[in-house]
């Protein structure tokens, strides 16, 4: 089974109209995990227009890709809520009972959880 | 006794086979509607065992005759049921004729269908809020989610025959008896009785039927088996023929509790299950209610008891209450109370005015085919508790682990003394991680602030924290922490570990309510934050790369052991310390560094209990422990905290209010002699309680005990020697030790 | 037959009248036992309660009928231990049988926290005559043979508090003895009748209105729940109050041998076999206020597995049926009692998750505060003007959902 990692997140909360106006680097995996902040993976930094932004690297998350198929049984077993069926997409919700944020793409996916609740998380989804 | 079956067959069709009656008696109805095929299954009682299929080995047990089924003894763990989680528009239940149809026609409208069925082996338990439906499978639990509509197509339970003897074996309903016949169940000779149901048998010709009679049955007879049956035929005259089994047809009952059970939800009945329940004759004598084994007499003495209403008899006779969930008794109950509303003189009885001519079932309450606890709780976990990035480092250190404020904690090493002493006097590394920390920016931060917080926001220096009390809109102490200005629009802010899950929904709602240009950070998880203590603990941090020295309560950020760290100067535990936050992810790294720079300076780490002690000396309050819902900065002999000159902070016309009234009691220091008493401990003057000890502990230092209480004034004073535990204790003021905290700022 | 059908109660019904001296909303538990004891101990009889469903019909029959008197404040000890000892007599008053029953209450402790609550609690229940001890996990294990000391390997019993005189009741039996002996005495309870509005003079409360007509009263008392800050709103009375709900649950009938009343304040559940067999369980109100009776699977889940962490026996047992009550919460987790501020107009509210087990205390103070126009001295404390003037009853922990 594949391992939950640190994930090298840099976490930007802004106005939501910035957040909104912001063109993110190509390569980017930028999900919008509310209104008003972004977690973003990528090797550069854009330009944020909101000179009050709050923009900092942020360690507290622990991930792993998994392939669709392994997605959709932790899903099966763990998850009450119903997976949207546009890909991409980025949803949070319950997995196991933590609080989690998933990145859905075509052939397979990134589960993200706070690493506080790493440990837990793969025990009870056999992630180990 | 080993009995053989064929595939397919169910344990009671098995058990007709062999002559059995699973339970011991009762008219059976193979359809899992009434209770009396009910046993116990491989050591799980209470099962139906005609939605069972037989298996080999399966060891099926009769209830005792005098007693219920025994609670399962041992205290073993047995594997946990897993969950499915399935998701689709339209979940149909019952694949009968008015099911199918149901399906096809959501099918046809473009809609995924889910459909149950318990002949397909799935018992469908109950339907649930944001409408889920529960059923259980020989593989595991399902949670079929349904997004438009749930349609309930159970079909009609059959209503069963009260009479005296309807507890015998050798009583079955017309579709059992079709059932079984087809099953090749020998049913011997048969009476078949229309008591208001009609009864077509003639798909089972295997049938011996010796006769076929409309009326009621005045009586079953036979003493544990059917002997015959007495019947009367609708023109009053009544006959008594011998038999074996008797089929009685009573006519139907809806099978919706399901549907009455999801009041509000979007779930429909179709077919038969959405029929008008027959009502079958006032029962006369006889049993109504099996599982609780209430009689026809039974309902008429709580009748003359004044008890006239279906609940009321439900509640006084417990009929229905059993495991069939009223199936059986329920149609009988209202008929019952139908004919005696009826009769009755409502100058006698004025209460019946205010009654339905025929009653409504009593509430359905979930879950209709029972399921064990296991079951239920499939999919299900325990709230889980977050660790810090150093958990695994306290666990390889052999820590004593506890859930403390919502996280695992280590509560000490294994020598909580020698943590102490090295706090004292040398220095000691601690895991606060879980102090809640929050990061506020933009143009509104200072006001923002400046209402939220009872001190003076804007006198504190860039660079610099401060100590705050938190409070809610009624004065009444929250939480504490640290204010830390960034710049003139940035705040780093901290609360403690127990309060850190509220505050930032505190922080959020209060910034939307008064509107403000604040943007919001928690990272709390995301930062890991090591308490470096001690006389040495700057000794130690200048070996791992602190260059410039720290100022009391001031901060900024410095490279320790090659971890970007914002380092905090303020002190706890009343020595010289540094908060060192940073990345989660390098905690460890830190820890150990540390570990290794400081081991010639005896350093070690120090567990919670270690903290509470030291702080206790120090006579810091830990909101929670120390303080209660109604503690305001007065009773805790804080209002130093408060700057009651500003214009407005939260909670200040609360305490403006409650300020006039006389205090009551306060949160005071104590002394005694050792040894400690346990926190809780009462606090007696002059033989009467006047509070109770929230901290306590043997200071090793001092040689005393320190405790801090609850105290009530008397006569408008604290008195100032009371005794705890029996023993005479002094009321002193805090702190205990390092009064002019030359210590901490040294 | 089965022995625990209702063999004695007669309950008599009347006519209403167009007035009363006293007039009592609501046929709970609370509002029955006030009639009870205004007619036996006042001899004020012209009195009627009325309820708008059948009596009972609230969470006085929806309650996990738990009486213990091991709170964590001076004053709740001595109002409860007063209820926990008029239940101990109440068979013996009113000659039916409650289906009283000392069973002893045990409060885990799975942490530190849980540890010096749990001493705290027999400390100051000892202090105000209340029997509750400290005890260590051997002796839990004495007392419940059934528990797995290490709680699954994930809540482990460090220790407990033991409270002696903790017992159950059957709760229709109560209400039911109440009214009963109120009806005996000339008391008029009548079933189906709704109060819609107050009759007024000015502020003064002389009557209620109702889906049978005005009533008109000396006194009117509200014992309603549920909906209680309605009620009070017609009388114009605000009251802290929110409503929540609760649920619990029950398994079919074991042969008898789970002894104790058990629970676990960390583990939000609590468990005790009833004298049908029955293994009856509670767990933690809904966070979200509401008036809503639905019962949601999500608690019957997680109860179900909490439950079988602690006693893993339970796991076979088949669930019979589940439930909801909504609960009066009021902000500081104990009860209003007394005037209100509006004359003519008196309440007992805010009985939240705990209110069963104060019926017979509530009942005889409130009934002695109507009679005498005085204060009884033990729900003093308890009144409503204490939030307005500083002196809330709070209660960190020990309220708990039963
Ligand atoms: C699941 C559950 C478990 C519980 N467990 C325990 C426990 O173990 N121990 C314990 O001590 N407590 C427990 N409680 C709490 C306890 O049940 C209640 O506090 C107690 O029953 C309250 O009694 P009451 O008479 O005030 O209210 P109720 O019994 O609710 O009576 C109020 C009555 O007022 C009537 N009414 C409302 N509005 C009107 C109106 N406008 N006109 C006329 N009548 C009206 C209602 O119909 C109702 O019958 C539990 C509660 C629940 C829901």
């Amino acid at each position: 089974m594949p391992e939950l990692k640190s994930l090298p997140f840099t976490r930007i909360v802004a106005t939501p109209m910035a957040l909104d106006a912001t063109i993110w680097p190509a390569e980017a995996l930028a999900f919008r995990a509310a209104n008003d902040e972004v977690l973003l993976l990528a090797s550069s930094l854009p330009t944020i227009a909101d000179p009050h932004a709050i923009i900092l690297p942020d360690s507290g998350f622990v991930g792993v890709w998994l392939s669709a198929e392994a997605l959709q049984a932790i899903f099966e077993q763990h998850c009450e809520w119903a997976l949207p069926a546009t890909r991409p997409v980025f949803v949070q919700g319950a997995v196991a009972g933590i609080a989690a944020k998933l990145w859905l793409e075509a052939e397979r996916g990134l589960l993200i959880v706070p690493a506080a609740y790493g440990h837990d998380f793969a025990e009870r989804t056999g992630l180990a | 006794m080993p009995v053989a079956f064929e595939a397919g067959d169910s344990v009671l069709v098995t058990l007709q086979r062999a002559g059995l009656h699973p339970n011991h008696g009762g008219c059976l109805c193979a359809a899992g509607d009434c209770p009396h095929c009910l046993a116990t299954v491989n050591g799980v009682a209470y099962v139906r065992t005609c939605q069972t299929l037989a298996q080999p080995g399966m060891i099926v047990e009769s209830f005792p005759t005098d007693d219920y089924p025994h609670l399962p003894p041992n205290t073993q763990r047995g594997p946990t049921v897993s969950a499915r989680n399935l998701h689709c528009d339209v979940v149909v239940i019952g694949m009968g004729e008015a099911g199918q149809a149901a399906a096809a026609a959501a099918t046809a409208a473009g809609k995924s269908v889910i459909t149950l069925d318990d002949k397909a082996g799935q018992e469908v338990v109950g339907i649930y809020p944001e409408l889920m439906v529960v059923a259980r499978t020989d593989t595991g639990m399902l949670h079929i989610h349904a997004h438009d509509e749930v349609v309930v197509a159970t079909g009609a339970a059959e209503i069963q025959p009260v009479a005296p003897g309807n507890h015998l074996r050798g009583i079955v309903t017309p579709r059992a008896a079709t059932h079984l016949a087809a099953k090749g169940v020998a049913l011997g000779r048969v009476v078949v009785v229309e008591s208001g149901g009609a009864v077509n048998l003639s798909t089972s010709p295997a049938l011996n039927i010796v006769a076929h009679r409309k009326g009621q049955v005045l009586q079953f007879e036979g003493l544990d088996t059917l002997k015959a049956v007495v019947i009367q035929d609708d023109n009053g005259l009544s006959q008594r023929i011998e038999c074996d089994t008797a089929v009685v047809g009573l006519g139907f009952t809806p099978r919706d509790l399901l549907v009455r059970m999801a009041a509000g939800l979007k779930v429909r009945a179709v077919g038969d299950a959405a029929r008008e329940a027959d009502l079958p004759p006032c029962p006369n004598a006889g049993m109504v209610c099996s599982c609780s084994s209430v009689s026809a007499a039974d309902l008429q003495r709580v009748w003359d008891q004044g008890f006239h209403e279906m609940e009321l008899v439900k509640r006084a006779t417990l009929a229905g209450t059993g495991p069939c969930q009223g199936v059986v008794c329920v149609p009988h109950m209202r008929s019952f109370l139908a004919t005696r509303t009826a009769a009755a003189d409502p100058s006698a009885m004025p209460d019946i005015t205010r009654l339905s001519k025929v009653q409504a079932p009593f509430t359905a309450r979930p879950v209709v085919r029972q399921l064990t606890l296991g079951e239920v709780a499939a999919g299900a976990h325990h709230h889980a508790t977050p660790r810090t990035g150093l958990d695994a480092e306290h666990r390889r250190l052999g820590a004593v682990m506890d859930r403390i404020g919502g996280w695992w904690r280590p509560w000490h090493y294994g020598n909580p003394l020698a943590e102490y002493w090295a706090v004292r006097e040398a220095v000691s590394i601690g895991d606060v991680s879980t102090l809640g920390k929050m990061i506020v920016s933009g143009p509104d931060t200072l006001a923002f602030l400046e209402r939220l917080y009872p001190t003076k926001v804007s006198s504190i220096a860039a660079g610099r924290s401060r100590y705050v009390l938190i409070l809610d809109e009624r004065g009444y102490v929250m939480d504490d922490g640290l204010i830390c200005k960034d710049s003139d629009t940035r705040y780093t802010l901290t609360f403690t570990s127990g309060g850190s899950s509220h505050a930032e929904m505190w922080l959020r709602d209060w910034a939307e309510g008064w509107n403000m240009d604040v943007r919001i950070l928690n990272q709390t998880m995301s930062l890991g934050a090591i308490n470096v203590t001690g006389p040495l603990a700057t000794q130690l941090l200048q070996r791992a790369g602190l260059t410039q020295p720290y100022k009391f309560m001031q901060h900024g950020h410095a490279s320790i052991a090659n971890v970007p760290c914002r380092v905090y100067r303020l002190s706890f535990t009343g020595e010289v310390s540094y908060e060192l936050h940073h990345p989660v992810d390098q905690s460890a790294k830190l820890w150990r560094t540390l570990m290794t720079l400081g081991a010639d300076l005896g350093i070690r780490p120090h567990g919670l209990q270690t903290l509470l002690q030291l702080r206790l000396e120090k006579g810091h309050v830990i909101v929670g422990q120390d303080t209660d819902f109604d503690s305001t900065p007065r009773r805790i002999g804080m209002e130093w905290a408060l700057r009651m000159d500003k214009v407005d902070f939260l909670g200040k016309p609360a305490i403006e209010r409650t300020n006039k009234t006389v205090l009551d009691k306060q949160l005071v220091g104590f002394e005694m002699s050792a040894p400690a008493t346990f926190e809780g401990a009462n606090i007696m003057y002059e033989g009467e309680y006047v509070g109770y000890v929230t901290s306590s502990t043997h200071s090793p230092l001092l040689g005393k005990v320190v405790m801090l209480g609850w105290l009530k004034l008397v006569n408008g004073a604290l008195p100032s020697e009371v005794m705890i535990d029996g023993r005479l204790a002094r009321r002193v003021d805090v702190p205990f030790y390092d009064k002019e905290g030359g210590r901490a700022r040294a | 037959m089965n022995e625990f059908q209702e063999q004695k109660i007669n309950l008599t019904w009347r006519e209403p009248k167009r007035s009363y001296d006293v007039v009592i909303v609501g046929g709970g538990g609370h509002g029955l036992a006030a009639a009870y004891y205004l007619a036996t101990r006042h001899g004020i009889t012209n009195v009627a309660v009325l309820e708008r469903n059948y009596i009972g019909s609230g969470n006085s029959g929806r309650n996990t009928t738990i009486i213990r008197a091991n709170y964590g404040i001076p004053e709740s000890v001595k109002f409860y231990q007063r209820s926990v000892d008029l239940y101990q007599s109440l068979e013996a008053e009113t000659d039916r049988w409650i289906m009283h029953k000392q069973k002893g209450l045990i409060n885990i402790a799975h942490n530190e926290a849980g540890l010096r609550t749990e001493r705290a609690r027999a400390a100051v229940n000892v202090a105000f005559g209340s029997k509750t001890d400290f005890i260590t996990s051997a002796e839990v294990k004495k007392l419940c043979p059934q528990i797995d000391l290490s709680g699954g390997g994930e809540y482990p019993v460090l220790g407990a508090s033991y409270h002696h005189s903790g017992s159950t009741a059957r709760h229709d039996r109560v209400v039911w003895a109440y009214a009963e002996g109120a009806m005996r005495r000339g008391v008029d309870v009548h079933q189906r009748i709704s109060v819609t509005g107050m009759l007024k003079e000015g502020h003064k409360v002389t009557g209620v209105q109702t889906t049978a007509g005005p009533i008109s009263a000396k006194v009117v008392m509200s014992a309603v729940g549920g909906q209680v800050t309605q009620l009070a709103d017609m009388a114009g009375v605000r009251l802290p109050i929110r409503s929540h709900p609760l649920q619990a649950f029950v398994t079919n009938h074991y042969s008898l041998s789970f002894e104790p009343i058990l629970a676990s304040p960390a583990l939000l559940f609590y468990v005790s076999q009833t004298a049908r067999g029955e293994m009856l369980m509670g767990a933690e109100i809904d966070r979200q206020p509401s008036y809503s009776y639905g019962t949601g699977h999500h608690l019957l889940q997680t109860t179900s597995y909490r439950a079988i962490t602690l006693l893993p026996f339970l796991r076979d047992l088949r669930i019979l049926r589940q439930w909801t009550g909504v609960c009066d919460m009021s902000p500081d987790y104990s009860p209003i009692m007394g005037f209100t501020g509006v004359e003519g107009f008196v309440i007992t509210s805010g009985w939240g998750t705990w209110g069963f087990k104060g019926i017979p205390a509530s009942g005889e103070q409130m009934a002695e505060l109507i009679a005498t126009g005085k204060i009884p001295e033990l729900i003093a404390p308890f009144a409503l003007d204490r939030f307005a003037r500083d002196r809330t009853m709070a209660d960190r922990g020990s309220a708990g959902t039963h």
